[in-house]
């Protein structure tokens, strides 16, 4: 088998080439072609999220309405109506409780999942594919499936089979508290078969001897899980946590299409807010300070899971 | 020393690969091509039914060229249109809408085309939706009017031919039809609510100065004008004659419930016929306006369509050239071809529309502008009124307030805004 460390022949090259890849970088030539290429990363990176970001945060402090390139600066006046507004801060709380729900569900969900679908049994990979499927529709249709599923009439999918078993028809939507828990489990249904197959992933890179040892020294099932895999999986549970919580705080399609962010503003969410804002009610110095203050809320409670992942990542390397 | 170079040109081969890329904006500057005016467009109807329209006019126009882009409203047509404003790229005709009628009017980015010919045949309501202080911006050559439509055999069952004419009326046939097993009513709610919106302009019809003239100068609140009309549509639910459950349903799937048979009287417009008769090809239902309340008469809810307004800063010729379009959209013919394509029913005095007859009692409504929709009367953040409107009304339906606090609300909304 090939190492990783053979290195090609020197004899397939020219001379020059050789002398010139002999030194330890390359010199400052290749250092200077080298970050050449980044230049096109740099420059996407530029003109697609440092200019925005910075344009918005402008504009968070004007009265742009979309339609002049002109707008008159107003102070912090969008972030005084932000914070008096009902919808607005109810769109904040549904928007954490989806996040941090989801983010916890998932987790709790997945781990369990993947270890029963990284055991041999006939039809593994069958059964992997059906945990995988919700991932590959777009959240927006899923939405609208289950709008019907979900249905609170007699009549909606869910109910009829509720009905059969002698169960009255449930008000799924229209609660709200039934619809919020509605759009968080239909969040979970859609993505803990991604995140399983992500700790799937993680599961076959640890070594089976683990395993054989501890069961030679009398390890319990349960043991082997809290002892060996849920350690081994601390780096897994980082990425898919962050994925999670970023992806949820971010979260517009489900909730949209699902409940259209009701009923009240029982489901509303802060991309929505700043959706409708915008483009609806053509306030682009509101939205603006609506994204800036979320940018911000999303950056610290990125940061501060990370953090808390990293300790328990030290706690258990 | 080329081989030297060689990353590096590989590195200016990325870059200039890069500037290509970001450089691909496309020239736009509509010059004269052959002696003809081109003319850029922005559709708000679909490529299917607009490219037979234009190529009517082309042919009745060599001298113009149109191109058309299209965009499908509302929400993305919207968008797509304040994004070219904003960048000076505007199509040189476009469509004035409810969502941004009041962006474009104040931003004076169309002309007034009040002085023209081609307005002579349009309903004055179509004209005023998009105008102000007597100047008129858009050309609306159709409008659209939402009521009830109700089964008549599920009705007939408890002896009604039809739907009762008053609210009272309305209330006690669906405690009738509630007593014979069948859910009477149901209403989507994810929208303003048709019932509200053709009271509000019942009220408002013949009111000098209008009822949001009179809210948005101050001289009104929504408490005062609303109230009534609130806590009469909040019977139907205390009453038990609707399922507060609406609140989690949208119009399709209203729509479906009725084409299974499954409640006698729903709320809809036009845009459910083709789908109620591909359903249910047996149904029998018919539109009927929404009944009256206080006294008053049965009202539609219901708007001018979006109208074709002309980009004021477009070149004079431009300009001249698309008064020529929109003086050709109002002719007979052409109103006559849109027609026989879209199923709208167009309000132009010399061009009677032929509609579904299940649809002719509404259409008296829609010829005289007997209709109202407060998002379009609205003076002013509209959809900021209309998102609270309708959730605090969500919210009324579940119990959660009563009808004086989402009229409230709505004042608080309009203080803030």
């Amino acid at each position: 088998m090939t190492t990783l460390s053979t290195r090609p022949t020197a004899g397939l090259r020219t001379s020059g080439t050789r002398a010139w890849l002999s030194r330890p970088s390359g010199g400052w030539r290749q250092s200077a072609a080298n970050k050449a290429f980044l230049l096109p990363a740099i420059a996407v990176f530029v003109f697609l999220f440092i200019i925005p970001l910075g344009q918005t945060l402008w504009w968070s402090f004007t009265d742009f309405t979309g339609y002049s390139p002109e707008a008159a600066f107003v102070g912090l006046a969008n972030y005084r109506v932000i914070v008096t507004d009902p919808s607005m801060l109810a769109g904040l709380a549904f928007t954490l409780l989806f996040g941090v729900g989801t983010t916890l569900l998932i987790t709790l969900l997945a781990i369990p999942l993947a270890v029963q679908l990284n055991k041999a049994f006939r039809g593994r990979n069958l059964v992997r594919s059906i945990w995988f499927f919700p991932a590959i529709p777009s959240m927006a249709i899923l939405g609208l499936v289950w709008r019907y599923i979900l249905s609170p009439l007699e009549s909606g999918a869910l109910n009829t089979v509720l009905g059969k078993v002698g169960l009255g028809p449930v008000s799924w939507l229209s609660d709200p508290t039934l619809a919020r828990l509605s759009v968080i489990l239909v969040g979970v249904w859609a993505a803990t078969g991604w995140h399983a197959v992500l700790y799937t992933a993680y599961l076959q890179s640890i070594p089976q001897e683990y395993y054989e040892v501890a069961r030679i020294d009398g390890a319990t099932p349960r043991q082997q899980f809290f002892g060996i895999t849920l350690p081994l999986l601390t780096p897994a549970i980082v990425i898919s946590t962050f994925l999670l919580m970023t992806g949820g705080l971010k979260v517009f399609d489900l909730p949209y299409t699902l409940t259209t962010g009701g009923p009240g503003f029982s489901t509303y969410t802060i991309t929505q807010s700043i959706v409708v804002s915008g483009v609806g009610q053509g306030r682009y110095g509101l939205a603006s300070a609506l994204a800036v203050m979320f940018t911000l809320a999303v950056a610290a409670l990125s940061f501060g899971q990370l953090w808390l992942t990293r300790l328990v990542e030290k706690r258990f390397a | 020393m080329k081989r030297r170079s060689r990353p590096t040109a590989l590195a200016a081969f990325a870059a200039a690969a890069l500037l290509a890329l970001t450089a691909c904006s496309g020239s736009e500057d509509g010059a004269d091509a052959d002696g003809k005016t081109t003319l850029t467009f922005l559709s708000w109807t679909g490529e299917e039914q607009m490219e037979q329209v234009i190529d009517a006019f082309e042919e009745a126009h060599p001298e113009i060229a149109v191109e058309t882009s299209y965009s499908p409203p509302v929400a993305e047509y919207i968008q797509a249109l304040q994004t070219r404003v904003l960048s000076g790229t505007a199509p040189d005709v476009f469509l004035i809408a409810a969502e941004n009628k009041t962006n474009l009017i104040d931003g004076e980015h169309v002309v007034d085309i009040s002085g023209e010919d081609f307005v002579e045949n349009v309903a004055p309501f179509n004209l005023e939706t998009y105008g102000r202080d007597g100047a008129y911006y858009g050309l609306s050559l159709s409008s659209w009017a939402a009521g009830y439509l109700y089964n008549k055999e599920l009705l007939a069952e408890v002896g009604y031919d039809a739907v009762p004419e008053t609210w009272d009326e309305f209330l006690e046939m669906c405690a009738k039809l509630q007593d014979a097993g069948i859910t009477p009513f149901l209403e989507s709610v994810d929208q303003m609510p048709t019932t509200i919106s053709a009271w509000i302009g019942a009220k408002n019809d013949g009111m000098d100065p209008s009822l949001d003239d009179q809210i948005f100068s101050g001289e009104s609140t929504f408490a005062e004008q609303w109230m009534p009309e609130l806590e009469e549509y909040n019977r139907v639910f205390e009453e038990g004659l609707m399922s507060p459950d609406v609140v989690g349903l949208d119009g399709d799937q209203v729509r479906d419930e009725f084409a299974n048979e499954r409640v006698a009287v729903i709320n809809g417009g036009p845009w459910y016929i083709g789908a109620l008769r591909e359903a249910n090809p047996d149904l029998d239902f018919e539109f009927s306006l929404v009944p009256a309340v206080d006294g008053g008469t049965p009202f539609a809810a219901g708007a001018a369509s979006p109208g074709y307004a002309i980009n004021s800063k477009a070149d004079e010729d431009k300009q001249e050239a698309a008064k020529t379009f929109l003086r050709w959209l109002a002719t007979p013919e052409a109103v006559e071809l849109f027609q026989s394509l879209t199923n709208d029913v167009t309000v132009t005095s010399d061009f009677e529309p032929p509609v579904d007859p299940a649809f002719e009692p509404m259409v008296p409504s829609i010829r005289e502008g007997k209709l109202y929709l407060p998002m379009i009367a609205w003076q002013r953040a509209e959809d900021v009124l209309n998102v609270e409107a309708v959730a605090q009304i969500q919210r009324m339906i579940r119990g959660e307030i009563e009808p004086e606090q989402v009229a409230e609300a709505l004042d608080t909304k309009l203080a803030a805004s």
